[in-house]
């Protein structure tokens, strides 16, 4: 250190200092950090839902949605509906891992892994850097506003997904299966499972892009890592995301039968957990970010 | 006039020594290293409050030293202190502090207001405050008319201004401005150098670089010349005007193979002289052209591993320096 004495207020930067900065009430600091991080989700919510990013998100998640009302007109749906509501609930099951490691799995890269390298790319993150806020904050605002625009979208998805493979019972057996069958509880886990999957996918991705320069090998590594997992032995299984979301399945997939039947864990245990595992890689995403210089330079 | 002696520790302040650190932006020993690449080399500067112009060709180190004291950058090695704070140290030094950068980008697909307003919110202002003081930012940049339309359809100059906006709006303490005349017709020019004047009167640090010297030197309180990442010269400007007259630049320098450097600066023809110091730990030059010399100096650092104490240029030799760059200003880029 140098010999510099330097007054309490500048070695302990305290939001709360500022004479702007709120009037002093003790512990201000964190009406502050909460403006501030509403000041940060309010940019970062207009990126990820008004860009050319969000349009892909998009059609990644309605895609699926379109080719499955194609699907309902075809014979080979009469026949599922044939075999009634238990057979289409497989389906629903088989058709959802699809959905959820693709669509889901390649949106949360379009939006997470931008987070950092798109204002690296359009040279704006220093107007970040040089605010006072938080690096903290600033990956918690950031992710939270991809979280919340994959959230709505997807869970918005899925749930017409859900829907669709119980048309070709007809309406009213979609709604028999709804309100008298287990279809509503169904749907809203589904809908929870992409909620939780775009979160903890997106802090994979987050992070990811704050390391590497490519998505597309970030993307490949993450879905190699994700794919292998029922092989894993039980501790590194822990470090994904899938291992998290396949406990919740109301009904498993036809070919994951094994893995899931391997592992039975709780919801109780698995959701703090995921939420741990998605805490603890934000550190290291606030971590990184904090070493981070501005070098725009270099790409 | 003050000369820079590079090397001064600037660790055992006495008490009035102290007080000043806190309104002023210290360098000591500072470098900054891309890889191999220097950015600058070994800085010592006291900027104490005032005008403070930052002169140099392009390549010189104005930005790196601005990207350092902002905390955009960390120092490969020494220590910055703004207003007594660390630039990296913490969040809290950026309620003082403004930077309008080089770069000419922006967040996409924002108004000249959004612009401004949103970075007030991620300072944590509510929005009274915080639209208050945008449009404030804007009246002063002459950019209300524009304030509503796409940034993304500005025009050089009015982006310019809308950054300066941006790094004014919170009404900084310290003012940090790369080339903010850049782009600027005469009489935005006039207008934004009379903004900078006023800010400086209500007792606002600021901070300007530029490659062209007199664009600077006459609103600046200080002016600081940088040739290729070394501070080869600070001081008042006045002192600095009243004797111009051509003369080799004359370097000291102290590292552990000064014969070496001498025998490798030799062999180029703009090195006039280079003489060893009797406890060979040292050696004077003289050369005709600093761009060059400082240049060439930086390769046989890099390529000979050496480990260098201080580059000083002696007393008396800032004219010549100054000159040189005036004299470049024009084909310096
Ligand atoms: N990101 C970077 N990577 C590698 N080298 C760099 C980087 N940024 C700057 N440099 C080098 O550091 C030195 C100083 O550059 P700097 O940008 O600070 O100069 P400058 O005085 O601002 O120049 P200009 O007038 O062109 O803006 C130059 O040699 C430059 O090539
Ligand atoms: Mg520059």
């Amino acid at each position: 250190m140098s010999g510099l004495s330097v007054p309490e207020t500048a070695q302990h930067p305290s939001l709360g200092q500022d004479p702007r900065a709120e009037p002093q009430t003790g512990s201000t600091d964190w009406g502050m950090m909460g403006r501030q991080l509403w000041g940060v989700l309010r940019i970062e919510l207009r990126y990820s839902l008004f860009s050319r990013r969000f349009l892909a998100v998009a059609f990644l998640a309605l895609a699926p949605v379109g080719l499955l009302i194609l699907w309902a007109l075809t014979p080979v749906a009469k026949e599922i509906a044939g075999g009634g509501s238990t057979q289409a609930m497989s389906m629903a099951a088989w058709i959802y891992a699809g959905y959820l490691s693709t669509s889901v799995f390649l949106s949360a890269l379009i939006l997470f892994m931008s987070l950092f390298r798109g204002d690296i790319l359009q040279r704006s993150l220093h107007y970040y850097f040089l605010s006072p806020v938080r690096r903290q904050i600033l990956v918690l605002g950031k992710f939270l506003a991809a979280w919340i625009a994959g959230a709505v979208t997807f869970a918005t998805s899925t749930a017409l997904i859900y829907l669709l493979c119980f048309l070709p019972l007809g309406l009213s057996g979609l709604s028999r299966h709804l309100f008298q069958g287990p279809g509503l509880g169904h749907l809203m886990i589904y809908a929870g499972i992409s909620v939780l999957a775009i979160g903890g996918y997106g802090c994979i991705f987050l992070l990811a892009g704050l390391f590497l320069r490519n998505p597309v090998v970030a993307g490949v590594l993450i879905f190699g890592w994700e794919s292998i997992n029922f092989f894993l032995p039980a501790l590194l299984k822990k470090l994904s995301v899938i291992f998290y979301l396949q406990s919740f399945y109301p009904v498993p997939p036809p070919q994951e039968l094994f893995a899931i039947v391997a592992e039975p864990i709780s919801p109780w245990l698995t959701v703090p957990g995921l939420l741990l595992f998605m805490v603890a890689l934000l550190a290291l995403a606030s971590w990184r970010a904090q070493r981070m210089e501005i070098n725009y330079g270099e790409d | 006039m003050t000369m820079t002696t590079s090397n001064q520790p600037t660790t055992e302040l006495s008490t009035p020594d102290r007080i000043a650190a806190h309104q002023s932006i210290v360098f000591d020993n500072v470098s900054k290293f891309y890889g191999e690449v220097l950015g600058v080399n070994r800085v010592t500067l006291t900027l104490p409050p005032g005008i403070t112009g930052l002169v140099g060709p392009n390549g010189s180190g104005k930005t790196t030293l601005m990207n350092l004291m902002t905390g955009l950058l960390r120092p490969t090695d020494g220590t910055i202190r703004v207003l007594g704070e660390s630039p990296s140290a913490g969040q809290h030094l950026f309620r003082h502090l403004g930077y309008c950068t080089q770069f000419d980008a922006f967040p996409a697909g924002m108004t000249g207001y959004q612009f401004i307003y949103s970075f007030l919110r991620v300072h944590g202002l509510a929005h009274t405050e915080a639209d208050s003081l945008t449009w404030q930012a804007l009246e002063r940049v002459n950019l209300k008319d524009a304030a509503k339309r796409r940034v993304e359809g500005y025009s050089k100059g009015m982006r310019q201004r809308a950054r300066l906006a941006q790094a004014i709006s919170h009404q900084p303490k310290v003012l940090v401005l790369d080339e903010p005349l850049n782009g600027l017709d005469p009489m935005a020019r006039a207008e934004v150098i009379a903004l900078f004047q006023q800010l400086a009167a209500e007792g606002c640090h600021i901070i300007i670089s530029s490659h062209i010297l007199h664009e600077v030197d006459m609103i600046s309180d200080q002016v600081v010349l940088l040739s290729s990442g070394y501070v080869v010269a600070d001081g008042d400007v006045s002192g600095m005007r009243t004797e111009i007259h051509e003369h080799p630049i004359q370097v000291l320098m102290r590292c552990d193979k000064p014969s070496l450097v001498a025998s490798r600066l030799f062999e180029h023809d703009f090195v006039v002289e280079a003489s060893l110091h009797d406890d060979r730990r040292g050696l004077m030059i003289r050369t005709r052209e600093a761009d060059r010399f400082y240049g060439l100096l930086n390769s046989i650092i890099v390529d000979n591993d050496i480990d260098v104490e201080t580059v000083t240029v002696a007393d008396g030799d800032v004219n010549a320096v100054y000159k040189y760059l005036i004299g470049n200003e024009g084909e310096g880029r």
